[in-house]
């Protein structure tokens, strides 16, 4: 019945109150300098100096915290063993696996880039968490992104959230028609068939109903349109968004530089 | 099979407390509707009664089982659901198939299978449909392939969730004949319903729900009459009693035969 929409949680903090560009460009600025900042250390530093505190700022540490554990880490810590495996550098073996090597190069190549993917993955999520979809669009719309660009971002954003609101009622519905869901593996593989003929059916019929919905409302008329709700943009955004231009400036330019 | 509802109170993972304390009985065969305003708690009492929501605290007991120790799957057998969107549950390619889909879970044998697929099938009018995919449906005759998968379940009681919704005149007629043929087979009948008109042509007990408390239940005739305390959940009653009401009629009247004798009476 309380169907959540996107990934989006409400609540009163300083970080939902920015401004979407805003925190758009900071999350840019973090995976940008995660990624070229000439530093080893750097996706460790901003981890525990922007986004934890980031996820604190916002009042979402707790969910984010489980985000963190049940996701993030474990495709990070896939991603490390993998390249600590494979990556084939340095001489020096510290521990080996049947026919697979790991040397101390390779560990701390790979320990930063599962960092990297950590940081890129954290950013986007308190990005989501922070920030309601809609408003995201309705702000980008109005510096001039068309409204066709938003529409594809917007539903991709909620698609997930819909199908699993959508997924559990079909679920719900045929194991009220006695499938079993709840017992052994195979019984629960044969099961699948009523679930998705549904979900896929319906999310096939959905789309179709919202590109009417959104035509009858003058979707690709070529009007400058208003909006009934007006998103913030303070003087203090438009200096935070300088600002991480500047550093994300700095970060790419001192890579190119030193390489 | 009677349904018992102990001091039930449900709440949801979001912390809204849907349902604060629900103490209901309802009988073996009774025709039972369900009314209240949008988020009452209607939809999450009813979905306690095959198990799909599990009581936060309290019991619910469907005879002598109580939901807690058994699965959707197994509660199934005791309690039929007709949820209220049929292409939520549609998914075989034909009829025939889709209305067999609920009995062969509950493992029946395969003449009765059979048996009680025809006879759902000719209860809902479905008979020169079998072979019909149904989304090739119109969107009635699908909702009448949605009864029909549950009636074929042949369970002691059935939930309708806002079965005329949408439906034209002539369905709202099915709907109302293949409740009146479960209730001749001695069935019980739960039903959400916002048609206030088809819940007083159709049920003899009404309950009202409003923020997740029992407002009234009792017969249709002595709840439908409540006009202000059902305002309480914004309901009107039928037009029929408001009528009658209006012209000072000193019984409350709610089906059309009742009115017509009531002024036939005062004349």
């Amino acid at each position: 019945m309380h169907e959540r929409l996107s990934f989006h949680i409400k609540r009163d903090s300083f970080l939902h109150s920015l401004n979407p560009l805003t925190k758009l460009v900071l999350t840019l600025a973090l995976i940008l300098i995660a990624f070229t900042f000439p530093y080893y250390w750097t996706p460790h530093i901003l981890v525990l100096a922007a986004i934890i505190p980031l996820s604190l700022l916002g009042k979402v540490f707790r969910e984010f915290s489980v985000t963190a554990l049940r996701l993030i880490i474990p495709a990070a810590g896939f991603l490390f063993l993998m390249q600590a495996f494979f990556q084939p550098v340095g001489t020096d073996i510290i521990f080996k696996f049947y026919f697979l090597d790991m040397t101390m190069e390779s560990v701390l190549f790979a320990f930063r880039n599962a960092m990297r993917v950590f940081v890129m993955v954290s950013a986007f999520t308190l990005f989501l968490v922070t920030t309601h979809p809609s408003e995201l669009m309705s702000d980008l719309t109005r510096r001039g992104l068309p409204g066709q660009f938003a529409y594809v971002i917007i539903s991709t954003l909620q698609i997930l959230p819909q199908m699993q609101a959508k997924a559990q009622t079909i679920i719900s519905a045929q194991r009220s028609r006695g499938l079993d869901t709840e017992s052994s593996f195979l019984k629960r593989a044969g099961s699948l068939i009523p679930l998705i003929g549904p979900l896929v059916f319906g999310s096939l019929v959905e789309v179709e109903e919202r590109a009417i919905a959104i035509e009858a409302r003058g979707f690709t008329s070529k009007q400058v349109k208003t909006s009934l709700h007006e998103v913030p943009d303070t003087a203090f955004d438009q200096f935070l968004r300088w600002a991480l231009l500047v550093f994300i400036i700095i970060s790419i330019g001192l890579n190119l530089w030193l390489s | 099979m009677n349904i018992n509802i102990n001091n039930l109170r449900f709440t949801y993972p979001t912390g809204l407390e849907a349902l604060k304390g629900i103490n209901l009985t309802i009988d073996s065969g009774e025709q039972v509707a369900i009314v209240g305003q949008n988020g009452a708690g209607k939809t999450t009492l009813v979905r306690h009664f095959n198990g799909l929501l599990k009581p936060t605290t309290g019991s619910v007991s469907i005879g002598d089982w109580e939901t807690t120790k058994h699965s959707t799957a197994k509660l199934a057998s005791r309690v039929g659901y007709v949820f209220q969107n049929p292409d939520e549950q549609l998914f075989s390619r034909d009829v025939l198939t889709e209305v067999s889909f609920g009995p062969k879970n509950l493992g029946y044998a395969k003449e009765k299978i059979d048996e009680l697929v025809k006879r759902a099938l000719s209860l809902t009018e479905l008979n020169d449909k079998t072979e019909t995919n149904p989304y090739d449906l119109s969107p009635t005759w699908r909702k009448m392939v949605a009864l029909a998968s549950i009636i074929a379940m042949d369970t002691p009681s059935v939930i309708f969730d806002e079965p005329t919704t949408g439906q034209d005149a002539v369905n709202v007629g099915r709907i109302a004949h293949v409740i009146a043929e479960l209730k001749k087979e001695g069935k019980t009948v739960i039903t959400i319903t916002h048609d206030i008109d088809f819940c007083a042509e159709n049920f003899e007990r009404v309950i009202a729900l409003a923020k997740g408390q029992v407002l009234l239940d009792g017969a249709a005739r002595e709840v439908l009459g409540q006009e202000e305390i059902l305002a309480q959940t914004y309901v009107d009653p039928p037009q029929l009693t408001r009528l009658g009401k209006r012209l000072g009629l000193k019984e409350t009247v709610t089906r059309q035969e009742e009115f017509i004798s009531a002024i036939a009476r005062r004349a």
